[in-house]
């Protein structure tokens, strides 16, 4: 009994060391962003000399941060609120509705998810321009709902199956019916899946990098914090202690989410995972 | 009476519906329709016209482009690896966090952190560890592994992106098979020990067995997403060196946006969907037939 307990000690302190190792890319980048041009060239590994925020404050306003943030913002949140109002009450309905009609319709919303988003990006954009949803944070924001649908719809559409009818037949009894009873009745129901598209959205529209690069690489009024951290890379293949201060300020909002909501996060993931 | 009735229910049908599949049409249907079109053209998105030329690209792809059949082959290669690879590292972390260790929280997040991180993002900063990192270490460790070109010469880049991609996702497909050896009964694992089954012979007999919802699940998802990888790449080599590390993806990306091949390109983009739409389809059917067994 002693060697297994011992056995379990090590492993834990062997996992516990390979965990840091894993980290160790990040934790180097976070210690270079400190550093200046030529402690970053002398010694990688070693410790910044001190802990000064110049990088950042340079970095900070070329690449004006503040705005790459409100445009990631506005793109996740209009992204977000139309994918899960569309699709849910789409679901909602052709789940309820049994005839070919509705059947043909629900493999209509959930086939493209087969579709590689490579296969038609040049098409996407050409479409997106003479709709005038090019090079806007607003019209990008408005094509995820689009490519958020497919998935959305399908983790829906199974959980509103289990649901009960009767819930439905009640409130039309007491009289609503429509919208009202979807958005008084139905939908406080669908709380879990919701929150589950929420997580898998929000990660994947806030980091997306292909389609913003298409949509609104064009001026720096549109960029998302990706995009300027790639064009930022760029400019500067040489100044390494700038390149990795925009590479940690653009993940830094991400892990400061993750570090709060660690819990809910993996749960998210893993539900779409299941489901989807 | 009934008749009115009917129509409404029809109207709430469509007022339901209409929305989320206008959004579905411009996202997917229409810019496919136009693929489709674009692809039995010669076009470089300058000339008013495209200009219509049968099936030519498609024989091009096939028969003379050198840049395709190497970008393929590297994509194959990757796939598979990918495939096994992270599978069996996230299992091997899963079954190791299911012991209930003191430090369980922590290494679940620590290993789950790179994937919340975005790819390009998580290419930069390997393509600095790469490239000044492993100088520093190597100078202080003295290892050959740190002086060897991990970006610059083709195998090694290959295996570098590999590698990126595995310790960006990893933490994912761990948390999906944690999930799944939750699931696993504890009474089913006790009995067994009870019995006098050894830890291999506990896991390939009950472990893996019911773990294998969690594997179909897991490998259709490295599957689907390795099959299109493109971001780490271009953050990571570039394609480079000498264009080795083009991924089908990258090689659509390169003809229809850097050499505006609009026509060639669209052709290619085709060919990507079906052959992602035939590998579904094959993978689908082979875990069905499985898990029916089991």
């Amino acid at each position: 009994m002693t060697s297994a307990k011992t056995g379990r000690i090590i492993l834990e302190i062997v996992m516990i060391i390979l965990s840091l190792l894993f980290l160790y890319p990040l934790i180097l980048a976070i210690i270079n962003s400190f550093k200046s041009f030529s402690e970053v060239m002398s010694d990688v590994i070693a410790m910044p000399q001190q802990f000064n925020l110049d990088n950042y404050a340079y970095v900070w306003k070329y690449i004006n941060y503040p705005r790459l943030f409100i445009n990631n913002t506005i793109i996740t949140v209009i992204g977000l609120v139309g994918i899960i109002l569309f699709s849910s009450v789409a679901a909602y309905k052709l789940s309820r509705t049994n005839s070919k009609w509705s059947n043909t319709i629900y493999l209509l919303c959930i086939v493209p998810m087969l579709i590689p988003f490579q296969s038609i990006m040049l098409t996407v954009l050409q479409l997106a321009k003479s709709l005038h949803l090019s090079d806007s944070t607003w019209g990008l924001g408005i094509l995820y709902w689009g490519f958020g649908a497919p998935l959305a719809i399908f983790i829906y559409h199974g959980f509103v199956k289990g649901i009960p009818r009767e819930i439905d037949e009640s409130a039309t009894i007491d009289g609503a019916s429509g919208f009202k009873l979807f958005f008084l009745v139905i939908f406080p129901l669908l709380q879990s899946v919701t929150t589950t598209i929420i997580i898998i959205d929000v990660m994947w529209i806030w980091n997306d990098f292909l389609l913003p690069l298409l949509m609104v690489n064009g001026s720096p009024a549109t960029k998302t914090l990706t995009l300027a951290a790639y064009t930022f890379v760029g400019q500067y293949t040489s100044d390494w202690q700038y390149a990795m201060t925009a590479m940690v300020m653009a993940v830094l909002p991400s892990i400061i989410v993750f570090v709060l909501l660690q819990k809910y996060i993996v749960r998210g993931v893993v539900a779409g995972a299941v489901k989807g | 009476m009934k008749m009115g009735r009917k129509w409404s229910d029809r109207l709430q049908f469509g007022i339901f519906t209409l929305p989320v599949l206008i959004c579905i049409a411009v996202a997917f249907y229409i810019p496919f329709v136009m693929t489709v079109r674009y692809s039995l053209t010669k076009w470089n998105g300058i000339a008013k016209h495209p200009k219509f030329v049968g099936l030519d690209n498609f024989e091009r792809i096939f028969t003379g482009d050198a840049n395709f059949s190497s970008a393929a082959w590297f994509t194959i290669k990757y796939m598979v690896l990918y495939i096994v690879l992270v599978n069996v590292l996230a299992i091997v972390l899963a079954l190791i966090l299911d012991m209930k260790l003191r430090s369980t929280t922590w290494l679940r997040a620590a290993f789950f952190v790179p994937y919340i991180l975005s790819l390009v993002i998580v290419g930069f900063i390997w393509k600095f560890i790469f490239m000044q990192g492993f100088e520093s270490l190597g100078a202080t460790t003295g290892w050959g592994i740190f002086a060897m070109s991990w970006l610059g010469e083709p195998g090694l880049a290959f295996i570098s992106i590999l590698g990126v991609s595995i310790w960006q996702s990893v933490g994912f497909y761990m948390v999906i098979y944690i999930a799944g050896l939750q699931a696993v009964p504890e009474d089913l694992k006790e009995a067994a020990t009870v019995d006098g089954a050894g830890a291999f012979r506990k896991f390939f007999s009950i472990t893996l067995p019911l773990l294998a919802p969690s594997i179909t699940i897991s490998v259709f998802m490295a599957l689907t997403n390795s099959i299109k990888v493109f971001d780490v790449i271009l953050s990571l080599t570039g394609g480079g060196p000498g264009g080795t590390t083009y991924s089908v993806a990258y090689d659509i990306y390169r003809d229809t946006f850097q050499n505006n091949l609009y026509g060639y390109g669209t052709a290619k983009a085709l060919v990507l969907f079906i052959a992602v739409l035939v590998i579904t389809f094959i993978q689908l059917g082979i875990f069905k037939r499985r898990e029916v067994e089991a």
